[in-house]
């Protein structure tokens, strides 16, 4: 479970996110929205223990993710993060063993069966047994991100942030990947997942984290939080709504193409 | 070919490396002289005595000074990931040197040289870390800035010393400098020892972190591992093995920027077998680098590091270039 009480998110003294109280309770899919730059990053890393919020309190569990060291936070909270640093000469097998770190001491060497089984759960999980052998460099970007993403479940934490895992992919890729979180919500563990794509967070989440006007604006089911009055306040831009054939609310954005203003 | 076997070969080599520069020098030991002196270190032979006195405390320092060098380097090479780093990032080679200059020059006595050498460039790796501290941890770039930089400074004082100091003091302290373990006895191998046990000791406890570093400092903090403890472990872990090389052998390149790439291509860029192999490499170079100084020009000695640099960079260059274009 995540609890923020009266948290002001922010970063460098510099509030993003007014005080805001939410629960997100163990089992759940949250997907974090907003324009960029309204502190949807800042928000993870907070939730991560990376920052401390500027004012009230965040819990995961009982726990105090700023209060404690990285090790003790990896045991707790995995954080699949947007970085893009290079990985040079490793497998994929190497970078999602990469998870097992906090399970070991220092003079502790060699894999364990708990982590074979582990390594070897994340790559299935992911849909990518196959490619344990395979030098990561030569992965797509879909299949990077599966293995980014089965490194955070080799290290079996009962939260998991994401930064955006679908940007950059196609749409079929991202759905699965977002099914495949989706299923993991379902095993028990607790999702959390800064979006782009407002129709597909409406999908595949519980809930909707909507982030604007340097606030939550709001933090509700899909269908409550799709009004275009709230998008537009969070997007800056008319919006539609509309309903697909299953039933599902769908959200345009009302664009402009051909040049004015529309201010003017 | 698996790993353990891999580094079981490089073992091999350094083993082989070990013995053929017992056997050569200024005169050539038979095997079985060699053989016979090696069982029987107390008795009253020439063999005995150049073999345990004269080669044996060369050859051990120089094989320690080649895997310290080449650890070193794999460790810093691996903590900024930046290929170009070598075991002297940190200024500890020019560091010692301007020390040892100054002290040459003051009438310092010799024996007290490797001491003020080893002091000299630990203090100025600490200086350096100092001046690249951000927050709790190390900024790469500084780190790297400051190292060159501060390298500069102490390479002008070296330079300011020779041209000022007499003849003499010029000749002792560039003996120093060309890096060479000409004239060192026991006495140097154990100053050296403790040192490099306890950059060793920090070097294998950065291990498991190191090897998590590949993924970058955000991917790896996010797996658990305190990257500004491991900076400073490791930090602390090139500056020990780098400095009691120096203190003993003067500054040796080469070995320090180039062992951890060709370790590299032979067991991979896992910590666990980079640094093995890094140090049996490290070792039989300079095990091989320092009987050829002996053996050239005999009697007369080439230094270690001059020697090491014209045979091995060129012979570095040609195979790195043909393995890259075989990749390619």
């Amino acid at each position: 479970m995540i609890a923020l009480r009266d948290a002001a998110i922010g970063i460098e003294g510099r509030t993003l996110i007014a005080p805001a109280t939410a629960t997100i309770e163990a089992g759940r899919f949250v997907a974090i929205l907003g324009a960029n730059g309204v502190g949807k990053t800042t928000l993870l890393r907070t939730l991560s223990g990376g920052l401390r919020p500027l004012a009230g309190t965040v819990r995961i569990g009982d726990l105090d993710p700023a209060a404690v060291g990285p090790l003790e936070r990896a045991h707790r909270i995995a954080f699949v993060t947007s970085d893009d640093a290079p990985v040079d000469g490793l497998s994929a097998r190497d970078v999602v063993a990469s998870g097992r770190y906090p399970f070991h001491r220092w003079w502790e060497w060699s894999e364990d069966a708990a982590d074979t089984a582990a390594i070897d759960g994340a790559l299935a999980d992911v849909g990518m047994t196959g490619f344990s052998g395979r030098s990561f460099e030569t992965l797509s970007s879909g299949e990077r991100q599966r293995v980014w993403i089965a490194l955070a479940l080799a290290q079996e934490a009962p939260v998991l942030l994401l930064d955006e895992p679908t940007s950059h992919l196609d749409v079929r890729v991202a759905h699965e990947i977002l099914a495949l979180l989706r299923a993991q919500a379902k095993a028990g563990r607790t999702i959390v997942c800064a979006m782009h794509d407002i129709n597909d967070a409406a999908t595949y989440a519980d809930a909707l984290m909507l982030l604007g006007d340097r606030k939550m604006l709001a933090f509700d089911a899909p269908e409550r939080v799709f009004t275009a009055a709230l998008l537009e306040r969070a997007y800056g831009i008319p919006m539609e709504i509309v309903r697909a054939a299953s039933g599902a609310p769908r959200a345009f954005a009302i664009g402009n193409p051909y040049g004015a203003d529309p201010g003017s | 070919m698996g790993v353990p076997i891999r580094l079981a070969g490089l073992l091999a080599i350094a083993l082989l490396a070990l013995v053929a520069s017992l056997l050569v020098g200024g005169s050539f030991l038979a095997p079985g002289d060699l053989l016979y002196a090696l069982a029987h270190p107390r008795a009253n032979t020439d063999v005995v005595t150049i073999l345990w006195q004269l080669r044996m405390p060369r050859v051990c320092i120089a094989a320690v000074v080649g895997a310290e060098l080449a650890i070193a380097g794999a460790l810093l090479q691996g903590l900024l990931r930046n290929p170009l780093v070598d075991s002297y990032l940190t200024g500890v080679s020019p560091g010692a040197a301007a020390a040892i200059a100054l002290s040459v020059v003051a009438g310092v006595a010799a024996p007290a040289l490797p001491a003020i050498g080893f002091v000299a460039g630990l203090g100025t790796a600490m200086l350096v870390a100092a001046f690249a501290r951000r927050g709790a941890g190390l900024d790469a770039i500084r780190l790297i800035l400051c190292g060159v930089s501060l390298s500069a400074l102490f390479s002008a004082i070296v330079t300011l010393v020779l041209t000022r100091a007499g003849a003499d003091y010029a000749a002792q302290i560039l003996a120093w400098l060309a890096g060479s373990t000409a004239g060192r006895g026991w006495h140097d191998l154990f100053f050296t020892l403790p040192y490099a046990a306890l950059g060793l000791a920090f070097a294998l406890a950065a291990v498991p972190a190191l090897n998590v570093l590949r993924l970058g400092e955000t991917r790896a903090t996010a797996v658990g591992v305190n990257v500004a403890r491991t900076q400073w472990v490791i930090l602390i872990a090139a500056a020990l093995l780098a400095a009691s090389a120096v203190a003993v052998s003067g500054s040796i390149g080469f070995v320090g920027l180039v062992v951890p790439h060709l370790a590299r291509r032979v067991v991979g860029g896992d910590a666990r077998a980079l640094l093995p192999a890094s140090a049996l490499l490290g070792a039989a170079l300079c095990a091989i680098a320092d009987a050829a100084s002996r053996s050239i020009a005999a009697p007369a000695e080439l230094p270690v590091g001059v020697l090491l640099a014209f045979v091995g960079v060129p012979t570095f260059l040609y195979l790195y270039l043909n393995m890259q274009r075989a990749r390619a």
